[in-house]
């Protein structure tokens, strides 16, 4: 009986170097099917997660991986966490197929590729904003640390270090950008290092020279930040230090340890605190053991909840081919506004990535918030700051920083 | 018909059936006042009982009592108004506790008595209102109308006598210089028209009510930004220093109407002030923000402070001759500041110069509505301002390459051939990046990767593009180490090497 389950693909690095953050959106895709089977499935049709394995992300990996699910295992939708590398070439085999991609890359070139066609990649979602939004809700937070006198800045200088992937680059320019009409001026930057590196002195040195208030890192990689924090606590500024992303994971506190207290991070999709937030995390960690980390399964989690809603409203999905009823399924998807476990999920018309709160929607309701985080104890979950209404804890003055200002 | 008569004298309950059947409320009173009659709908406009034999005194009270009825008058009056009017033909409007209008008719009755009907005019009252309300904007507008219409004759007849004796010397003048300057004085004599007529237009647009203020959080510094683009060249033809100093704040208002009314204020300081300069800034006043436009102008004289916000205010000593204002900005600036609940301040000493200071909420920083245009790779994309050179002798391919590398962002020179290469590299364009095509007319990719390099000095990243992957090609770039890419290149795989050519050092 072919037709007695719903094949639905999961592109996930199972190997190599994001092979952690590939096992929670496995993890994540797993609770959901597991979800939505015990509730009857999609219009009474159980679904069946396929996972491709995609390495180390590169654009061949990826393309081979979405080639397999829909040429071999005819799936009637790809849904998972990121694959950094391959920059959208992944939209080839599904444009063709016409099946429906969402995915959390978290990258601006999603709304190029699809804005230049939208008829062709109907079916390609961002369940998460673009990296673009990084920057100026950067901006915003430290003015709002600023403007409410959590935090009196030495100056109004900030200094801005990017990485070499893309995706850095763009909210290294995106924070550029848009300092000035926050009342900031950059005095650094952005700098271009070539990552990974573990060596950050010289960038360090000529930071330290301009004598910022503000230091930003768009390097991703949790272990290379935390290379910087030390070396930056070799000789510390009276500045924040922001480092993107990377910061969030266990594996940045490992090393950093203490030396990482009062670090500043961010993301544009994680697991909000609330009841909800909170029982999916029991429910998560009940299901795969101590040690799994729900906050980073929740991208794949949602996604597919998401999708079933979807096209249960539309009225069924299709596999490959199905190009009628797929494009049934994505106008549905852009009409169901989601409440996840991370916040809203509400695709825009015409990017078909989700919103974020509170940079592009001022309405928590229709938007993904974008949360900040402070590591205020390395043995303890980061400190949930902002934005408002879901923050949990209070910024504080990192300790390198001298009170009196 | 015998008994035709009889019939109709016979069987008041049918009468009090009838009666019972009417929508209206209606009693009968005898000639001593007591109640002979009520029918159902009466009855149930009070919430107190109606015996027959109730005195119509008592009948007030009860009413006065139930405070059902808001009473023009205090209780004890009214009752004693209504008391000594009984019998008399009167009518009047109540309203009641439930927000509906009640009409209560009393009319005398043959031989003495007097009979009350009750009727439900609520509706008809509204549609009262409206009437009116309608015929009160009709008159506003008419009012605005005349008034724009007098403002009109009052500044339009000095440019248009001017403009017409202009035109008539102009017909006669032959000599060129001189017509030229009646040109110019008819084409300033129209800007005078025409800024007049869009002041009264938006004068107008207030009168009658048509601007709705949208009130969001956004960054002030937004705003400062385009009133510098709008006046910049304004003070430096004058000759005038406009400093505008940067501000951090997120303010609450309408975004356009504070436009307007700032650059009503900087537009009236420029015209005022002639050395020195105009200066934009702000401070924060409590949990407010206070904007200032301060001039070195010529300064508002004591008695003159209140009213220069009036419409077609001019200053005694008013020497503008040129160009003038109309007396109508900082009318637009009072209006719009009323609309917005945004007050206005001045202070300014004759000879030394003004100040006027608009005062604005703070806004939440997080609510400040920065993206006003779409967010796309042209303008954030990693590729943003990357000066790349294409080198491509296919029209088509050419033209489509280049659209893909715009999309992007791309800071693009596109060249058919070697010659047209070398010449945008001797008109200074110094590339981060080649993309070339490997057969080219009369020469090779690698030949204008080797000489714009050569130009250039430096060792400028570099790809080749084929359609042909013959070993012999793939052998000669292999050679001079350059990547290749063999045609049709989808955009996903040029970003990629794109990416790795200007961001990595080593090339994937």
């Amino acid at each position: 009986m072919v037709d007695a389950f719903i094949p639905i693909g999961s592109m996930v690095p199972l190997t190599g170097p994001s092979a952690a953050d590939g096992a929670e959106f496995r993890k994540g895709v797993i609770l959901a099917a597991e979800e939505v089977n015990a509730r009857g499935g999609l219009l009474g049709r159980p679904i069946k997660p396929i996972f491709a394995d995609t390495g180390r992300q590169g654009a061949e990996d990826v393309v081979a991986a979405a080639r397999t699910l829909i040429g071999t295992h005819k799936v009637h939708a790809i849904v998972n966490g990121y694959n950094i590398g391959p920059q959208n070439s992944e939209y080839e085999p599904v444009a063709e197929a016409g099946v429906i991609y969402i995915h959390a890359n978290t990258l601006l070139q999603h709304h190029d590729t699809v804005m230049s066609d939208p008829e062709r990649y109907f079916g390609c979602f961002m369940t998460d904003p673009a990296d673009y939004w990084y920057g100026p809700g950067f901006l915003k937070f430290i003015s709002w640390l600023r403007d409410t006198g959590q935090w009196k800045p030495s100056s109004n200088r900030i200094a801005i270090v990017s990485g070499s992937k893309p995706y850095s680059i763009v909210i290294a320019q995106a924070m550029a950008s848009s300092a000035a009409k926050f009342g900031w001026r950059v005095c650094f930057g952005p700098e271009l290092v070539q990552t990974p590196t573990s060596d950050w002195r010289e960038a360090l040195d000529a930071i330290r020279a301009t004598k910022p208030a503000v230091i930003a890192n768009t390097h991703f990689y949790s272990g290379d930040l935390a290379s910087f924090q030390l070396q930056f606590m070799e000789r510390p500024t009276d500045s924040l230090v922001y480092l993107q992303y990377g910061a969030m994971h266990q594996s940045f506190s490992d090393v950093a340890q203490s030396k990482g207290v009062g670090v500043l991070t961010s993301t544009v999709i994680g697991l909000l605190r609330d009841e909800m937030g909170r029982s999916f995390a029991s429910r998560y960690v009940a299901r795969f053991g101590e040690g799994s980390t729900p906050h980073i399964g929740c991208q794949s989690y949602s996604a597919l909840h998401h999708y079933v809603l979807a096209a249960s409203l539309a009225g069924g999905s299709a596999g490959p081919g199905g190009f009628e009823q797929n494009r049934k399924v994505a106008k549905a998807l852009k009409a169901v506004i989601y409440r996840s476990v991370s916040g809203t999920i509400r695709y825009d018309e015409q990017w078909q990535a989700a919103a974020p709160y509170p940079v592009v929607s001022q309405d928590p309701s229709l938007g993904l918030p974008h949360l900040f985080f402070q590591i205020q104890d390395y043995r303890k979950p980061l400190a949930l700051i902002a934005p408002e209404p879901f923050n949990t804890d209070r910024f504080v003055l990192p300790p390198w920083i001298d009170a009196r200002g | 018909m015998a008994d035709g008569d009889g019939a109709a004298e016979t069987d008041p309950g049918r009468v009090f059936a009838g009666f019972d059947a009417l929508p209206n409320g209606a009693a009968v009173w005898d000639e001593a006042g007591a109640l002979l009659f009520a029918n159902r709908a009466f009855r149930q406009s009070f919430d107190f009982a109606l015996p027959v034999g109730l005195p119509y005194a008592r009948f007030l009270t009860a009413v006065a009592a139930s405070r059902e009825w808001r009473l023009p008058v205090p209780p004890d009056i009214w009752i004693t108004e209504q008391a000594a009017a009984f019998g008399e033909e009167s009518e009047a409007d109540y309203k009641s506790a439930d927000g509906r209008v009640v009409r209560m008719s009393v009319a005398p009755i043959d031989g003495g008595g007097a009979a009350t009907m009750l009727s439900d005019v609520t509706a008809a009252e509204r549609r009262e209102a409206t009437l009116l309300a309608a015929k009160e904007k009709a008159e506003a507008v008419d009012e605005a109308k005349s008034r724009f219409l007098r403002a009109a004759n009052h500044d339009l007849r000095q440019p248009l006598a001017a403009l017409k004796i202009m035109i008539f010397n102009c017909m006669r003048e032959t000599d060129d210089a001189r017509r030229r300057d009646l040109l110019h004085g008819m084409d300033v004599s129209v800007s005078v028209m025409e800024d007049l007529l869009g002041a009264l237009l938006q004068i107008g647009q207030l009168d009658a009510g048509r601007i709705k203020p949208r009130i969001a959080t956004f960054q002030l510094s937004t705003l400062f930004e385009r009133l510098e683009i709008q006046f910049r060249h304004q003070a430096a033809d004058k000759g005038l220093r406009l400093r505008i100093v940067g501000a951090r704040a997120a303010v609450s208002s309408d975004r356009a109407l504070l436009e307007r009314i700032l650059s009503n204020i900087v537009a009236n300081a420029l015209r005022f002030t002639d050395v020195g300069g105009v200066l934009v800034g702000c401070r924060r006043r409590g949990d407010g923000l206070r904007i200032d436009v301060v001039d070195t102008g010529r300064g508002v004289a004591p008695e003159d402070q209140e009213r220069i916000f009036d419409e077609f205010f001019r200053a005694a000593d008013d020497r503008r001759l040129e160009k003038t204002g109309l007396g109508l900005g900082l009318n637009i600036v009072k209006r719009l500041s009323d609309l917005l609940g945004h007050r206005i301040q001045l202070q300014s000493a004759p000879g030394v110069g003004s100040r006027f200071s608009v005062f604005v909420p703070l806004g939440n920083v997080w609510h400040s509505e920065v993206v006003e245009t779409e967010v796309n790779e042209a303008v954030a994309g990693e590729f943003v301002g990357a000066p790349i050179l294409l080198v491509e002798d296919d029209d088509a391919l050419r033209e489509a390459m280049g659209q893909l590398l715009d999309r992007w962002g791309v800071d693009r020179r596109s060249a058919a051939g070697a010659e047209e290469a070398a010449a945008i590299v001797a008109g200074g364009f110094r590339p981060r990046l080649i993309i070339a095509d490997y057969s080219i007319r009369k020469s090779t990719g690698l030949d204008v990767i080797a000489h714009v390099r050569g130009v250039s000095e430096a060792e400028i990243p570099a790809c080749i593009i084929t359609a042909d992957a013959e070993p012999g090609v793939v052998e000669r770039v292999r050679a001079a180490s350059l990547p290749l890419m063999v045609k049709p290149v989808s955009p996903p795989r040029l970003r990629v090497m794109m990416h790795h050519l200007l961001f990595e050092q080593d090339p994937a």
